[in-house]
């Protein structure tokens, strides 16, 4: 993608007035959506992402430059910006090159810029068609189809030259159901790190599209669900998101560094119930969140953040680790070249434990039983957190009685995790996009099912 | 290739292989973004990219394609792209490419000083910032950082039929999020400020407000739960308004993903609701004078005194309910609708006003997780909020932890009152604060 020869000289440009570190994120990507509405394919649109970036650091002062000009010139100007704005510093002596193509354990079958845009629109409608089947009450099916080939070259005045290929596809599908007067939706978005065999048993558009219509109609014919402080099981897979809004984000450098987040400094201390043990994983095969390598050229690996209520690692990119003083973890990631990469997460999720579910919602009494879960957000420096249960049952009697829907769940991370009294045996994981400083970003969320003792239900 | 020896290129090469017509809608920008934290410039970004989105009919059917590579290589990939796109386009009534409206309508445009203003000045008004709000309340130990920024960005517009718009958007921006601590209790403050002349930027000033509103929340704490009447802010309002605008758009009425389809002339909302889209509003953020397929933009009522006006159309929406487009077209993968400067029309009164009319409740000052705890296809929301509890017509203890549920629809309805603090922050969708009558809170 670019000549050694080529990227010695930026990067000699980009640190000649001081900085200490400099780094060039080269992308070349070719991408296709497909978008149904109303039963036919409405775009198809193939897409084309390029562009550079460069970024020097001065101690923890960092600079970015992008441009979407890759030739020798383009670069050099970029590197020119970033120099320009360098205001003293001890310089660097830019190491040699260790040339490496990063190591990617799965195998691309099915390259999907070598299959025909008519094959994926076929998956496409069977998801449709089958959500439309389900029940005369479902009066739309939007499906949308995504797979990206990300060829990247990342570089730096450390000897890093790697290159990598990132292959992701996956399958959006949102469908609503109506009875005219209200409107309720359902979705299901399985995705991976895989070309189009995704579809050779990994993802059944047929049983996405239907499952997303027994939502949609289960919510329609739902009550919405009561308010207040409530005990709260919450199923395995999207479930996951308690923990990604209610601890992740508050373990990434992006917030501890600056001390900003409610865990920062607290290495070492019980932050979570001893039953909670919590990993950030980047190597599992053909996982959404998975990498190879991650966004600053650090291999990836697999982490434990909390060890049995014990939290023993933060989540770290190299900026972070320079301003915390500690060795960054393969965790710095970014949506594309037009973002600085900061410190994000990967397959995030709840380990497997040793309770019964059954008993998990028979000893529950009255409460919520969430078994879908939408998105949710975050504020590290206070923790509060907020998502979406997009199916839930109304629980009484430790018996689920019947369906309730607009409930969301509310609370502060640090007291959510301690809360957690029971995790379930079956660990599994969903795919999701992660929206924070640098962009939007694929991340598996994950976990067994469990039961936080008493949370806030937001309802009606 | 420069970029319109490109866009001749292409749009040359795509008549060549047989496209009957071709669009291509092109955006550049360069953007300057600079962080102060804890005294220094701590993150620092400029940037100049540019992207093309290109379009093209092929046997009466709309095909897409877009490109950042701007290399004779993009020439081919977006020419079969097209054409392959096409190919599998099946929707029943096509986009069009247009030729052009006879007349547009005439921008009043806003001057600015980005170009005088130097990275260096930049710099230190993000640090001035900051120290002010550092200095304005020994509770405030630090900040989530100050963040200034200047965007210049065109867009252009260019097709076989020899149309051939440009459109400029210029303005700064800078916000501040100062931590503020007192014992256990942590808050967060925000303050925003935008416009086109960077000089006029108050630095100290935000610095200042962003603490005090960090301050005002410290040693929030939830609310029983229960109903209580809600005024939300506009803050709060145009958050939630941004969320539901889409429920205005024909696109998405047709799709049976809005409760509106078909209710044009209806009453929708309260008879205190106006709610315009201004295109042509002085200093709008998207202020423009055609659309993302090339129409003529124009000022119009989408509500008025609570009665749905229209819809928001491009060509196709327009075509299939056989009305005019209201030039709302927008480019984005393929060609939808949004609304442009939309806003829901102020009243006479002030916040102050409002809650005392209100006498006892909550006032909502910030509403957070609305990819999630919002659904624009049912309207149902339950948001974790922030605010303040209202006494007698007085702010008094500040809350948080708290979610506040309803549903939008019903939500328009139900407002009794309007307040006269119209803002856009940062944004082109604008409130002012409302009184909603009695909404469901889920608290302690």
């Amino acid at each position: 993608m670019l000549q050694t020869r080529i990227a010695e000289e930026v990067l000699a440009k980009a640190v000649s007035t001081g900085a200490d570190f400099g780094e060039i994120f080269l992308e070349d990507q070719t991408e296709t959506t497909i978008s149904l509405k109303s039963g036919r394919i409405e775009t198809v649109q193939p897409g084309r992402t390029h562009g550079a970036g460069i970024r020097v650091f001065v101690g923890t002062q960092a600079i970015y430059v992008y441009t979407n000009d890759t030739s020798r010139e383009g670069l050099l100007a970029c590197a020119e910006k970033a120099a320009a704005a360098v205001n003293g510093g001890k310089g660097c002596k830019p190491a040699p090159f260790n040339v490496v193509h990063a190591e990617r354990p799965e195998e691309i079958r099915l390259l999907p810029t070598e299959v025909k845009a008519s094959a994926k629109a076929e998956k496409v409608r069977e998801a449709a068609a089958a959500a439309r089947a389900y029940s005369d009450e479902i009066v739309q099916a939007q499906v949308g189809y995504l797979d990206r080939v990300q060829d990247v070259l990342i570089c730096n005045t450390e000897g890093t030259f790697v290159t990598d290929r990132r292959v992701y596809t996956r399958l959006n599908v949102s469908a609503v159901a109506s009875d005219g007067k209200e409107n309720q939706s359902g979705g299901m978005n399985p995705g991976g790190l895989m070309g189009f065999e995704i579809f050779d048993g990994r993802i059944d558009p047929a049983y996405c599209g239907k499952e997303a219509a027994r939502q949609a109609v289960t919510m329609l014919h739902a009550p919405v669900c009561p308010a207040g402080v409530f005990p709260v099981v919450i199923d395995n897979g999207f479930g996951g998101v308690i923990f990604h809004e209610a601890c992740g984000h508050s373990l990434e450098a992006t917030s501890v560094a600056y001390g900003i987040s409610e865990f920062s400094g607290r290495l070492g201390e019980m932050i979570a119930a001893p039953c909670v043990t919590a990993i950030d994983d980047g190597t599992i095969m053909n996982e959404w969140g998975s990498t190879h390598v991650d966004d600053e050229g650090m291999p990836t690996g697999r982490l434990v953040l909390i060890d049995h209520g014990k939290l023993v690692n933060y989540m770290i990119d190299k900026l972070g680790g320079r301003r915390m003083n500690m060795a960054p973890t393969g965790s710095g990631r970014r949506q594309s070249y037009a973002w600085a990469p900061t410190s994000r997460m990967r397959n995030t999720f709840i380990a497997a434990g040793e309770d019964d579910e059954e008993e998990m919602i028979a000893g529950m009494g009255e409460g919520l039983y969430a078994k879908y879960m939408g998105g949710g957000s975050v504020n590290p420096a206070t923790g509060e957190f907020n998502f979406a249960v997009n199916e839930g049952y109304w629980v009484k009697d430790g018996k689920i009685d019947h369906p309730v829907r607009g409930a969301s769940l509310i609370g502060r991370g640090s007291d959510v995790i301690l809360k957690i009294d029971r995790v379930g045996k079956n660990c599994v994981q969903a795919q999701g996009m992660c929206g924070s400083v640098s962009g939007s970003i694929p991340v598996n969320v994950g976990q067994p099912m469990i039961r936080v003792s008493s949370l806030t239900v937001g309802g009606r | 290739m420069n970029k319109n020896e490109f866009m001749d290129t292409l749009l040359k090469a795509a008549k060549e292989k047989g496209i009957e017509a071709a669009e291509i809608y092109y955006r550049a920008g360069d953007n300057f973004n600079a962080r102060a934290q804890r005294g220094v410039i701590d993150h620092y970004e400029v940037s100049s990219s540019c992207s093309l989105s290109f379009r093209g009919m092929v046997n009466g059917k709309m095909g897409f394609a877009s490109t950042e590579a701007f290399d004779e290589q993009a020439i081919a990939f977006l020419v079969d792209a097209v054409i392959e796109s096409a190919a599998l386009n099946e929707a029943e009534e096509q986009d069009e490419i247009f030729a052009g409206d006879e007349k547009y309508p005439d921008i009043e445009e806003e001057t600015d000083d980005l170009d005088q203003v130097t990275a260096e000045e930049k710099l230190a008004l993000a640090i001035k910032a900051e120290k002010a709000a550092l200095d304005a309340d020994p509770r405030i130990g630090q900040t989530e950082g100050v963040v200034i920024m200047t965007e210049n960005g065109q867009v252009a517009l260019r097709n076989t039929y020899g149309l051939n718009l440009t459109n400029a958007q210029r303005f700064y921006a800078a916000y501040a999020m100062p931590i503020a601590k007192d014992g256990d209790s942590t808050a967060v403050g925000f303050k925003l400020s935008y416009g086109r002349k960077l000089r006029e930027f108050d630095a100290e000033k935000l610095g200042k407000d962003a603490a005090a509103d960090a301050a005002a929340q410290l040693h929030a704490e939830p609310v029983a739960s229960g109903e209580y009447r809600i005024v939300f802010r506009h803050d709060a309002m145009q958050s939630l308004l941004q969320v539901f605008c889409g429920i205005f758009s024909a696109e998405r009425a047709q799709q049976k993903m809005s409760l509106l389809a078909g209710r044009e002339g209806e009453e929708i909302a309260s008879p205190l609701i106006t709610i315009m889209d201004d295109p042509l509003r002085k200093g709008g953020l998207a202020t423009a004078a055609f659309d993302g397929e090339g129409s003529a933009t124009r000022t119009k009522a989408v509500v008025e005194k609570g009665v749905l006006k229209t819809l928001l159309h491009n060509r196709r929406t327009a075509k299939i309910q056989g009305v005019q487009t209201t030039g709302n077209a927008m480019r984005s993968g393929g060609m939808h609708v949004s609304p442009t400067n939309f806003y829901i029309v102020p009243g006479e009164k002030s916040l102050k006003d409002l809650l005392r009319d209100m006498g006892d409740g909550l006032m909502i000052t910030d509403v957070s997780g609305l990819h999630a705890g919002a659904n624009p296809i049912s309207g149902d929301f339950s948001l974790l909020a922030k605010g303040f509890v209202i006494r007698g017509g007085e702010q008094a203890e500040p809350v948080e932890r708290v979610t506040v549920a309803g549903n939008f629809y019903q939500l328009l309805k139900a407002v009794r009152a309007v307040a006269d603090d119209l803002d856009f922050p940062g944004s082109p969708i604008g409130s002012p604060s409302l009184d909603v009558g009695i909404l469901t809170v889920s608290g302690k």
